[in-house]
């Protein structure tokens, strides 16, 4: 089927810089006409640049992008489009007021015969239809977005993009926010869409759907681009050989030894629609790992242990003691605390001075009767900031103005105010330069010896195996396996967090 | 360092924003002293506090109010409806003032205390909540009075909203007494208390205060209570002033109010704003307004200068917003 004479796209040498890192580096694949690709690789391999520099979002600092065996100076979104390359991102971004057929043509509306200021409704559900049809995509045109899930949004951002006719089609992990009986929907029309002789990007974290969707598979690693292999030879655990390499050194921590009884256990939790019966337990200087992908559930369990989120089922016990109805300031008084995966959203109060945003949680610690100890509050920020090594000009400085990894302990510190028992940690590195990463999680292991329990969050399953005692695997808002930190490889564990549990014993 | 140089710049900015006001302020009573006549008699300056003196104490709540990220446009409602109800139960219905005061200022506190409550729970923006109450108590204040003044209060009632007591060999009104002391009291709220910093955490950034395990809710409608207790305490020193119970009063007053705390440089983004910015926002409008009247400038053409005053005073919290807190992104 696949037309193996002129390559649609060619990507030759494309290098991008950001400040501090090469994001790609002389980056170069080839799609021929009808061809999925599957483009894999961890969290900053380089993926999101690609598309990025594909969709026109960013400008390459080198090498040159062909269609058609054609050189394509590609300055913005609206060239890339013209140039042939069209782009679904992982956030759908429809307006849910309009209907189908209005956010397929969204500001390219037709127009009525007698009147150009006038949009014709009719016109425009007829080329939608047209387009849904050709995809063999069963939705009314009509229909308004808000009345879709989310795979039938998914399928009309896919016929939005093909509406503009592309060469090429960039998909963005579009499984990763649909339960699984959707994802079969969206893999029709990649392969109808294949069939009409599109070439396709298909980047995903999920690995079982490779091989059922992809003809090829090329895996990206620090920007440079590791291998390109077909999908025949593309086992997980080679898959996860070539994102991995054999440069990996883990960090090396003093592992402290759990002891008495749980402090936090979590049963049979469930949420309406994300978690479905967890159950765990946490024990005091323990720092348990939970490995999953971006949607797996990992931060809305972290969410909903602390009152968050509502649940729909199940006990959350500290201490032997059920707690009734979980919400941030009870679950504050009971020891716990939750360092935010957004700190710039949840974390902190970017206009505010250090001194404030390290006092925030520990309001018990900096006040007497309502009334304000300030003095308490400057001592407790003091410590934090020596403690956990925090570059700041002054405590007044307000806390934007750090740097990631300051603002990260920032939010640490804020918590360890408080003198916590337990602590949720959802991403504690993420946009954290090394050398703050590795002084955070020293800390982490530190408090852990002192007795602290940890529930541990990371997209990076290096440092879930570095950090880590125990690693709990969530897959789809349930818990999949469950390791000693010494029992288990990091490629097993990264397969195990890309993919359902059944496609790795079949190797 | 790079934290360094935007330390100061930060620093720059607050102090720009209060101690260039004050700058205006001082600016604008030299520049009255001179050119207005009989500006600076120490009757006319006591006239300019007597004056601002109702906006300022309900400003007071009103800057909490906007510092937390809300609005309240139903003051002058719910100003005109306290009145009217004091009126009602003490001269239709024989009550005590004893008694009357307190449910007065009781009833204003719930009302408001059940507002701050529709807007915690049910996520209803404050600006349409108090949209509603705006026009609720206006009517409802009608409705009890048939819009006619209810006169006269028992005698004494009038020192409250219209008496002087001497100091400094001057008569002070205690209006103006009065408001400096809730001015006190606010700033203490403001910088001193447990509430007070939650108010500006919660407009600073909502989803932070709350998983710091602060309660969001509880601190929204505190403030909206305390601005519902101040309407009330306004509404009968102004029953006071005119001596009735009247629903015709505080017409507009939400407008002067939240225009005096806008040029008091709170931000109406939400966790930026002080009380003493507030006092002299206060007293800016006040003395523009006093001067325009000593120079005998037409009151139609006063309404447009004080609307080009708060077209300024928003200008310069954009220019503030675009040189530091647009960072945030």
């Amino acid at each position: 089927m696949l037309d193996q004479s002129v390559p649609v796209l060619e990507l030759c040498d494309l290098t991008k810089h950001y400040p501090g890192v090469l994001a790609l580096d002389r980056f170069s694949i080839s799609l021929k006409a009808g061809e999925v690709r599957a483009l894999l690789g961890k969290n900053g391999a380089g993926k999101s640049t690609a598309i990025k520099v594909l969709s026109g979002a960013t400008m390459p600092d080198d090498g040159k992008i062909l269609i058609d065996g054609r050189t394509r100076h590609i300055l913005g979104p609206l060239d890339a489009l013209h140039e042939g390359i069209a782009t679904v991102y992982q956030e759908i971004s429809l307006v849910p007021a309009l209907s189908v057929a209005e956010n397929i043509l969204l500001g390219r509306w037709k127009k009525t015969d007698w009147f150009s200021g006038l949009i014709s409704h009719a016109k425009g559900q007829a080329f939608a239809r047209d387009i849904l049809d050709r995809l063999k995509i069963d939705i009314d045109p009509a229909t308004p977005v808000s009345r879709l899930n989310v795979a039938q949004q998914q399928l009309v951002e896919i016929a939005k993009a093909v509406s503009f006719d592309p060469r090429v089609l960039v998909l963005d992990e579009p499984t990763s926010a649909l339960p699984q009986r959707q994802v079969d929907l969206l893999h029709d029309v990649v392969r109808t869409l294949s069939g009409l002789g599109t070439a396709i990007i298909y980047v995903t974290h999920r690995l079982h759907e490779v091989p059922k969707i992809a003809h090829s598979v090329s895996v990206l690693r620090d920007g440079q681009l590791i291998d390109t292999i077909p999908v025949e030879q593309a086992t997980p655990a080679k898959i996860t050989e070539l994102m991995i390499g054999s440069n990996w050194q883990g960090m090396a921590f003093e592992r402290s030894k759990k002891s008495g009884a749980p402090i936090l256990r979590v049963e049979n939790l469930s949420t309406e629609g994300k978690l479905n019966n967890i159950s765990f337990e946490l024990y005091p200087g323990e720092i348990l790992g939970l490995a999953g992908l971006l949607s797996s559930g990992r931060t809305e369990l972290l969410r909903a242990i602390f009152g968050l989120d509502a649940i729909s089922g199940g006990n959350i016990i500290v201490d032997g003691t059920k707690v009734l109805k979980p919400n941030p300031q009870k679950m504050k008084a009971l020891g716990l605390g939750l360092t935010a995966e957004d700190r710039k959203r949840d974390g902190l109060i970017l206009d505010f001075s250090v001194e404030m945003n390290a006092t925030l949680a520990p309001v018990d610690r900096i006040s007497k009767h309502g009334w304000l100890d300030k003095a308490a509050a400057r001592t407790l920020t003091q410590d934090v900031v020596e403690k956990l090594d925090v570059k700041t000009s002054s405590l007044d400085v307000h806390v934007g103005a750090l740097s990631g990894g300051n603002q990260q302990k920032i939010v640490i510190g804020n918590w360890l105010n408080t003198q916590p028992r337990i602590l949720l940690m959802d991403e504690p590195s993420r946009g954290v330069d090394v050398a703050a990463k590795e002084q955070i999680f020293k800390l982490i292991r530190q408090l852990a010896s002192e007795g602290l329990a940890v529930l541990f969050v990371s997209s990076e399953i290096e440092e879930v195996l570095d950090v880590c005692d125990r690693i709990l695997v969530i897959h789809e808002g349930e818990i999949t396996d469950e390791y000693d930190h010494d029992a288990i490889d990091l490629s097993t564990l990264m397969a195990r967090t890309m993919n359902a549990a059944d496609d790795v014993e079949e190797q | 360092m790079a934290t360094d140089t935007q330390q100061r710049g930060f620093d720059l900015r607050k102090y720009v924003s209060t101690s260039g006001l004050l700058l205006a302020v001082i600016a604008l009573f030299i520049i009255l002293a001179l050119i207005a006549p009989n500006f600076l008699s120490s009757r006319n300056l006591l006239n300019v506090l007597r004056a601002v003196s109702f906006n300022g104490i309900i400003a007071c709540g009103m800057t909490l109010m906007i510092i937390q990220g809300d609005i309240d446009i139903s003051i002058g409602s719910a100003v005109a409806w306290s009145s009217s109800l004091l009126g009602v139960l003490v001269i239709k219905m024989g009550w005590p003032m004893g008694l009357a005061v307190p449910v007065v200022l009781v009833q204003g506190m719930l009302i408001h205390a059940l507002a701050g409550y529709i807007r915690v729970k049910w996520l209803v923006p404050s600006f349409v909540l108090t949209l509603a109450l705006f026009m609720m108590l206006r009517g409802a204040a009608r409705q009890i009075t048939n819009a006619f003044p209810i006169s006269p209060f028992p005698e004494g009632f009038a020192f409250w909203g219209g008496g002087t007591i001497d100091m400094f060999g001057l008569g002070i009104p205690v209006p103006v007494i009065i408001m400096l002391i809730v001015f006190a009291i606010f700033y203490v709220i403001s910088t001193r208390t447990v509430f007070g910093r939650s108010v500006y955490c919660v407009g600073g950034n909502e989803h932070a205060t709350h998983l710091s395990g602060i309660s969001v809710g509880r601190t929204r409608i505190i403030t909206f209570m305390l601005v519902g207790l101040l309407s009330a305490f306004v509404g009968i020193l102004l029953s006071s002033r005119i001596q009735s119970g009247s629903s015709q009063i505080a017409l507009g007053l939400e407008f002067e109010v939240i225009a005096a705390v806008i040029i008091g440089g709170t931000s109406l983004m939400g966790g930026a704003g002080t009380i003493v910015g507030t006092f002299l926002g206060v007293l800016f409008i006040g003395l523009i307004g006093n001067g325009m009247v000593l120079m005998g400038v037409s009151p139609f053409m006063q309404e447009i200068v004080r609307g080009f005053i708060i077209l300024v005073a928003v200008f310069v919290s954009i220019l503030q917003v675009r040189t530091g807190k647009g960072r945030t992104s």
